[in-house]
């Protein structure tokens, strides 16, 4: 096993010892002292160690990360020793990245051989290489022919460039390499990176030391075994760099009472308008992109004078990479006064100037929050400062719980995702390219990665039979990607093709298919909407789309016409899916606060009393305190207050339609899971499809029988993974993310033959190719892990299973009671709508019925006619 | 059932015809009538970049093998089997479909003579890879058979009582508040004094063009009936046992 050390502050003496005196001079004419992140990271790198440093942003850490490669490189540089290779390889996963380079390398090199020039000291040229997606051919063969000494990449390029053909000679002894942003990679991003790590460690000669940089982040073992992989020689130091930065943070309401007064969107604005005002330049943050636009359109036009077009910009992911980096560049230049982002600049570009952050709505975690709040006072010794604005009761509830978290540096935990089998198909198909392997020492590197450790040799050799193109029934038509030879073992790339198809369809990120919205009639194009909103809505349905309302007149293939709708309200609730999830750990904690509250309640301590019990235990003023109060006491009044032991259900009708309302707190991923479980087990005992509502707080089943008692027997923490799986194996979102899964996997290519193709998503429905699968094996490894990541990454797998052992095992009671109408903490949950349809009935049961229906409208009409 | 609407199933003279699965049956004749194979279909994917580990041609003849099973099981004899056009996918020569092509065809030759085997022309069949067998327009006494993208004057020959096509390929999705599933159907109505039935794509993962979108969406390019009169077609829905009646097309839910 990797030993895991910690790293210790060292003395500036120590490090100035180290440093070439050019660099010394460098840079003391740029910085007094070194800081407490150099002071922990500069000497462990120069002595080869590896390392992990975690500190909040602003804590110099790129420079950081640089400094000892850059001493080492002007070493070698002044004795003419410079190799024609790579030495150090920079990763991060920012698609602009190349401005914080500039200032953290670019901008140094040139200062210290601007000082070297004037010293006489005669330099080698030491190169610094961009290799991204978007560098062109020409630019690559000059990279061939004089390689950089430090190259710039993403975790992608990086695999690319492992599988090169020629390029790969210059990676055969890498020094170093540093991975940034690492807490971003809890994903299939980082699943991917973590072998392309490996890979790169197999190719060089000699062991590339690892840098990790990190936010604040937790478990940090945990990120640095990522970092480092899983082998007895390695080992790692930590440095949690703790700057005892100050926080200013603050909860907000627009107005005074959140529910009674009608006009809160309009005070919201100008509560916005106010702090705008009061501050230099202003970052918000909105969790969604329509939200995003909304929230400029509304703050131009109601303050056309105050904030004109050029004083705001939006930025989302869905904006193009040159609009996004104009709107960066003038950020820079600090030409904006309020740049309102969904989730897209939380990452830690250097955005420049900023001296507010409002989050709008809840961040959803602590560490988010951080993040995000780390966006403003950039610089070392200022404060950072956030205001959180919000809307409705629960959101306030939240955000001072998060806001209790960050002042008492309570960190949410992050977790990678394991034995990822779509990534691990690419990745052999990667190594199969680089040469021929044997299947043992294949395996062995594979499981030094922290991601794949606990891979199965079955789990493996099913990926290979996949990939080798076992699992087809016409075995000489269908093609295989790599040829496997069960005598010798060894494996190999096939066809002439395999490295043009690697290289341009590697990445983890999925695109999504859109669906363009027409004005029916005049063909005037609107926007787009997402496949599975429209696979949600049928011809009449209401819905909005950039803050208008629009009818559902009918679909052409890749077109939905529509006519605008001014009546109707929507009858389809907005898409959330891009909604953030609350953390577990955040949830967990507003569970104890509602227990600590709702004792206070029960005992009847005086109105004030507990006022200040909150005022204390959320850091909040006055009013705040007394809006959460009034809160908890309505639904102390009209029911009971459920909390981290109390499990409570309602029971409601609504004309006709039964209710099931679980007051489950633990965030939306875990309640994803939960309410399957449920749904599916009620709807399988009353024998029909079951309607589910999921939030952050809770989640709702609707339908005809519902048998909650019988359901609440039958599962429990040992079936519920069988239970989920069978639930979630006819659900749209599992046919989705096995087209995901598959365009990993290299089943469906992006690219071939030299065009770019949408062939999976436009010509071949994805639950074709995906029932095809399911004919072939129920277990085909592609679909298996569509199943983990519907399960582990898109659900909470884990802790569902951990909130159902705590009922089994009495620490949570479960309590079912009667409602005329639903309790305080249950109304955003039915006002929200449903999220999904648990499928019981089968397609030739729901023919038959919808046969019924229409013979019967059929018979009305025909009686009309008479 | 209701008296109005038996009356109006009885008009389509159901004891001419009868629907087994995906395929149109004659009893009288014998003869056995299939819409669009589009053989070759997961080659052209498998060109694109799209893995497909399935053989469609081998699915095909089993599904064949489970209609000709079905109607003798019911003492029913096939002389004649009838392809209405779009038999292979690709616009131009592909060896593997072609190969496809064959093994379908070689399995077709154990049940019938190849006199008995017709292959109609679709807008899919440029090639033929059996040189000159296949056929724009096909008549049986008073039945015509062909794909649909094109007119032929003999149709509308006094004989001709019944039209048979494809290509449209024909499907229903049927939606309540929370669910939707797409079902392949055929459409029979009358025009121009005929009664024309069109068949849905045999081919299954091609689900098919939904008649419910007929109502705003329907390309009276594509077709050669108009779309007024579409509108006034019935709707037989495809079950696992049994095709279901949905009325008319205007009257769809």
């Amino acid at each position: 096993m990797t030993k895991i050390l910690k790293a210790r502050e060292r003395n500036a003496e120590e490090i100035k010892k180290i440093l070439h005196p050019i660099v010394k001079e460098w840079f003391f004419s740029k910085f007094k002292e070194f800081s407490l992140t150099q002071k922990y990271g500069v000497l462990p790198i120069w002595e080869r160690k590896n390392i992990l440093i975690s500190a909040e942003t602003g804590g110099t850490k790129t420079l950081t990360a640089f400094l000892s490669i850059l001493n080492y490189l002007v070493h070698l540089a002044e004795k003419q020793k410079l190799e024609d290779k790579v030495y150090a390889v920079y990763t991060s996963p920012l698609k602009a990245l190349s401005n914080d380079i500039h200032k953290n390398l670019i901008e140094p090199l040139k200062e210290i051989e601007e000082i070297a020039e004037k010293k006489g000291v005669k330099l080698q040229k030491i190169r610094v290489g961009l290799r991204t997606g978007d560098t062109t051919p020409s630019e690559r063969t000059k990279m061939l022919k004089n390689p950089p000494h430090i190259l710039i990449t993403t975790p992608e390029s990086l695999a690319i460039i492992l599988s090169s053909k020629n390029f790969v000679k210059h990676m055969n002894s890498v020094e170093f390499c540093i991975v940034d942003e690492i807490h971003s990679l809890d994903n299939k991003r980082g699943a991917h990176l973590s072998l392309t790590l490996e890979r790169l460690n197999e190719i060089s000669s000699q062991w590339p030391v690892k840098i990790g940089l990190s936010a604040t982040i937790e478990p940090m073992e945990e990120v640095a075994l990522f970092l480092v992989g899983i082998d007895n020689s390695r080992k790692i130091e930590i440095a949690r760099v703790v700057l005892n930065k100050k926080i200013d943070v603050e909860v907000l309401t627009p107005v005074k009472n959140i529910i009674e007064d009608e006009e809160i969107h309009h005070k919201m604005y100008e509560l916005i308008y106010k702090l705008v005002k009061q501050h230099k330049t202003t970052l918000i943050f909105t969790n969604t992109r329509s939200a995003t636009e909304r929230v400029v359109n509304f703050l131009k036009e109601k303050f056309p004078t105050e904030i004109g077009e050029e004083d705001i910009a939006a930025h989302h992911s869905s904006l193009s990479k040159k609009h996004r980096f104009e709107i960066e560049e003038k950020l820079r230049q600090g030409k904006l006064k309020v740049v309102v982002c969904s989730t897209s600049l939380e990452l830690g570009i250097d955005i420049g100037y900023i001296d507010l952050v409002i989050m709008l709505g809840s961040p959803k975690s602590s560490s988010r929050a951080l993040q995000r709040i780390g966006r403003s006072g950039h610089k070392l010794h200022e404060i950072p400062k956030g205001r959180f604005i919000v809307l409705d009761r629960d959101d306030l509830v939240e955000c001072c719980i998060i806001q209790k978290e960050i002042t008492e540096r309570k960190i949410n935990k992050i977790k990678f995702p394991k034995n990822c089998l779509d990534v691990l198909s690419q990745q052999i198909f990667g190594m199969a390219i680089h040469k021929v392997w044997h299947e043992e020492e294949l395996f062995n590197l594979i499981k030094k990665s922290y991601c794949y450790h606990e891979l199965t040799r079955k789990d493996f050799l099913d990926v290979i039979s996949y990939l080798s193109g076992e699992y087809s029934l016409e075995k000489n038509h269908v093609y295989g990607k790599i040829w496997y030879d069960p005598k010798t073992k060894q494996i190999g790339k096939r066809g002439k093709l395999a490295r043009v198809i690697y290289l341009t369809n590697l990445g983890t990120i999925p695109e999504e298919s859109y669906i363009n919205v027409k004005i029916a009639g005049s063909d005037e194009f609107i926007g787009v909407i997402d496949e599975t909103f429209l696979s949600r809505m049928k011809q009449g349905d209401v819905f909005v789309l950039g803050g208008k309302k629009y009818l559902y007149r009918y679909t052409r293939g890749m077109n939905l016409y529509v006519t605008p709708e001014i009546k109707r309200n929507p009858t389809i609730p907005s898409w959330f899916s891009e909604m953030l999830p609350l953390s577990f750990d955040s949830a967990l904690e507003i569970n104890k606060f509602r227990k600590l509250m709702r004792k206070k309640l029960e005992l009847g301590h005086s109105k004030e009393k507990i006022l200040n019990f909150i005022k204390s235990y959320l850091y909040v003023p006055k009013e705040t305190a007394e809006a959460i109060y009034n809160y908890f006491l309505e639904q102390h009044s009209f029911l009971e207050i459920p909390h981290e032991n109390l499990f409570l259900i309602e029971k409601f009708n609504d004309q006709g339609k039964k209710y099931l309302i679980f007051h489950s707190l633990y965030g939306r991923r875990v309640n994803d899971a939960l309410s399957r479980a449920f749904g599916y087990v009620i709807g399988l005992l009353g024998g029909r499809d079951i309607e589910i509502g999921i939030s952050d707080n809770g989640f709702y089943i609707s339908g005809e029988k519902m048998m909650i008692n019988r359901a609440l027997k039958e599962i429990n923490e040992k079936n519920i993974e069988e239970i989920l799986k069978e639930a979630i194996e006819r659900t749209d979102v599992l046919v989705r993310r096995f087209r995901h899964c598959a365009v990993r996997a290299l089943m469906i290519l992006r690219s071939y033959k030299g065009k770019s193709k949408s062939v999976g998503r436009q010509q071949l429905k994805s639950h074709f190719l995906f029932s095809t699968v399911k004919k072939i094996s129920k277990e085909f490894p592609i679909l298996r892990e569509a199943r983990r990541e519907v399960l582990e990454d898109l659900m909470d797998l884990e802790n569902a299973k951990k909130v159902i052992s705590w009922i089994e095992k009495g620490k949570i009671k479960v309590k079912i009671l009667d409602t005329e109408i639903p309790s305080p903490f249950a109304l955003n949950l039915i006002l929200q709508g449903h999220s999904d349809l648990i499928r019981i009935e089968d397609k030739q049961a729901f023919l038959k019925r919808m046969h019924e229906l229409h013979l019967q409208k059929i018979l009305k009409k025909a009686e009309e006619n008479e | 059932m209701n008296e109005k609407i038996k009356k109006e199933k009885n008009q389509e003279i159901f004891n001419n015809f009868e629907f087994v699965d995906k395929a149109l049956f004659f009893p009288k004749k014998e003869i056995l009538v299939i819409g669009d194979l589009h053989i070759g279909y997961d080659r052209m994917l498998e060109d694109l970049g799209v893995y497909f580990p399935k053989s469609l041609a081998k699915e095909t003849i089993s599904n064949l093998k489970k209609i000709f099973k079905k109607i003798k099981s019911e003492g029913k004899n096939i002389k004649k089997i009838v392809f209405l056009g779009d038999i292979k996918h690709a616009f131009y020569f592909e060896r593997k479909e072609r190969d496809d092509f064959l093994d379908v065809y070689e399995f077709l030759k154990k049940y019938f003579k190849e006199e008995n085997i017709i292959l109609i022309r679709g807008n899919h069949d440029t090639i033929d890879y059996l040189g000159g067998k296949i056929k724009a327009i096909h008549i049986e006494e008073e039945i015509a058979f062909l794909h649909g993208h094109k007119i032929y004057n003999e149709i509308f020959s006094k004989k001709i009582k019944y039209v048979v096509l494809a290509h449209l390929h024909p499907s229903i999705i049927l939606k309540d508040k929370v669910k939707t599933e797409e079902y392949k159907c055929f459409l029979v109505g009358n025009y121009k004094e005929k009664t024309f039935i069109i068949l849905p794509s045999f081919l299954e993962i091609f689900e098919g063009t939904s008649v419910n979108e007929y109502k705003y969406g329907y390309d009276e390019n594509f077709s050669i009936i108009p779309h007024k009169k579409i509108l006034d077609f019935y709707v037989y829905v495809i079950g696992e046992d049994k095709t279901y009646f949905f009325g008319k097309i205007k009257d769809l839910i």
